[in-house]
């Protein structure tokens, strides 16, 4: 997965029920070092019993932002919304250089 | 080293590869008994009772998966952690690099220690252990520890014997059939457990249900202010450091195993937050059955007593009506 290009993410779900997946999946995607390089990265768990599906808010650099929720998507489809947006975001970049 | 073990080995292995022929005709008998004992179980039992295995080597009984590799040896592991550790608390960690781990430990270590060892039991602060798990294989180890019943599967007529006894240790094709065709009740603590088990864990194991020492981990791992507040910068300055910092971003944790009994977050501070520990329990309790003790005799004790209450009001309303002078002969004798 791009991770360059993002700024912040968001994940919120709870671990008991099994749509949390893709959401936790998703944090151990993003590089060790991703803190230190400024991406903002929160995760907030629901209690055992919480209904609410799991959710992911993704932030670029460009400003665009991505909610998932991840009851009806899985990892990969998750990672290719977001390198979608990235390899976009690359060949800008590319191009300007 | 390393050459030294495996020469050590080595007439094991040869053992093995002698062994071979026989262990995979035996395999291919109980496979075949596993295939009918569904469709024809009574047809079953008197051939699969007369399925023993003659030779066995005393170190290494047969055994439904491959002995020398590592998953194995982890479900081994894992079994005998599960069954023998009261508290464990799941992590997910998310690319912690080398230094931070040892950080991390440090840290905990340093928590641990400076817990009061409460009196007449051993110090388990060296005990306890934040360790990296095989997601997959924690996932087996827990559905043998739950399904797997050595003791029912001993006393079944189709389980395979050895002349030491009937083959049911954890690895054995017993146990395999057994976590392969079970259902898994939606009530069981493994269908609770079983969403935690997604991505990389780590499992913190404290070898004695002890809330102190619950609360010093918690602390240390994953804070919340007032209840475990973090360890001061002025008192602890490690844990401050970037490197404790960032790895502790990157831990957090999923859910608890306590007592065979599955807890979230809010259930494992709950049991890290019980004051003095197991004799604080009991304290409470003691506590509650006094007084309730004392509740019952003031309920049992009010009826009689509102009754004497009311007799002795309606006596005195009685004199009163009777007129004035024998309450008074009353009153003077």
């Amino acid at each position: 997965m791009i991770t360059k290009f993002m700024t912040e993410v968001t994940a919120k779900f709870n671990p008991f029920s099994p749509c949390a997946k893709p959401a936790r999946l998703f944090l151990t995607q993003l590089p060790p070092n991703a803190r230190a390089n400024g991406m903002k990265i929160t995760s907030t768990l629901l209690p055992k019993g919480a209904t609410e599906p799991s959710s992911v808010y993704v932030k670029f650099k460009d400003g665009q932002e991505m909610n998932f929720a991840c009851d009806k998507t899985n990892i990969i489809g998750l990672t290719n919304e977001c390198d979608r947006h990235s390899r976009a975001l690359q060949k800008k970049d590319d191009l300007q250089d | 080293m390393v050459c030294g073990l495996s020469q050590a080995a080595r007439p094991c292995v040869q053992h093995w590869a002698r062994e071979a022929p026989s262990i995979r005709s035996w395999c291919a008998r109980s496979a075949f008994t596993t295939a009918s004992r569904s469709q024809y179980a009574a047809l079953a039992i008197p051939r699969a009772a007369a399925t023993t295995v003659e030779y066995v080597p005393s170190t290494k009984p047969p055994s439904a998966r491959p002995v020398e590799t590592r998953k194995t040896q982890m479900i081994r592991a894992y079994t005998s952690m599960l069954r023998s550790t009261p508290l464990i608390l799941f992590f997910q960690h998310n690319n912690l690099t080398a230094v931070e781990w040892a950080s991390i430990r440090r840290e905990l270590d340093k928590a641990l220690r400076s817990v009061p060892p409460s009196n007449g039991d051993l110090d388990i602060a060296d005990q306890v252990k934040l360790s990296v798990l095989r997601t997959n294989m924690l996932d087996v180890a827990l559905k043998i520890i739950e399904f797997h019943d050595a003791e029912a599967a001993s006393a079944s007529a189709s389980t395979p014997r050895t002349a030491k006894g009937p083959l049911v240790h954890d690895l054995s094709a017993v146990a395999y059939d057994t976590i392969k065709n079970t259902p898994i009740p939606t009530s069981s603590a493994y269908a609770q457990i079983e969403p935690l088990l997604v991505g990389p864990l780590a499992a913190l194991t404290i070898p004695a249900v002890s809330p102190q020492h619950l609360a010093a981990a918690l602390s240390v791992l994953s804070p919340v202010p007032k209840k475990f507040p973090a360890p001061k910068k002025s008192k602890n300055p490690g844990y401050h450091e970037p490197t404790c910092q960032s790895a502790l971003a990157k831990l957090f944790m999923v859910g608890g195993r306590i007592e065979g009994r599955i807890f979230d977050q809010a259930g494992v501070q709950w049991v890290g937050a019980i004051d003095g520990g197991l004799d604080g329990l009991r304290a409470q309790l003691v506590h509650l059955l006094q007084s309730a003790g004392l509740g019952v005799t003031t309920a049992l004790e009010g009826g009689s007593k509102s009754l004497w209450l009311t007799l002795e009001s309606r006596r005195a309303q009685l004199d009163e009506e009777n007129g004035d002078k024998p309450n008074e002969g009353n009153q003077g004798s």
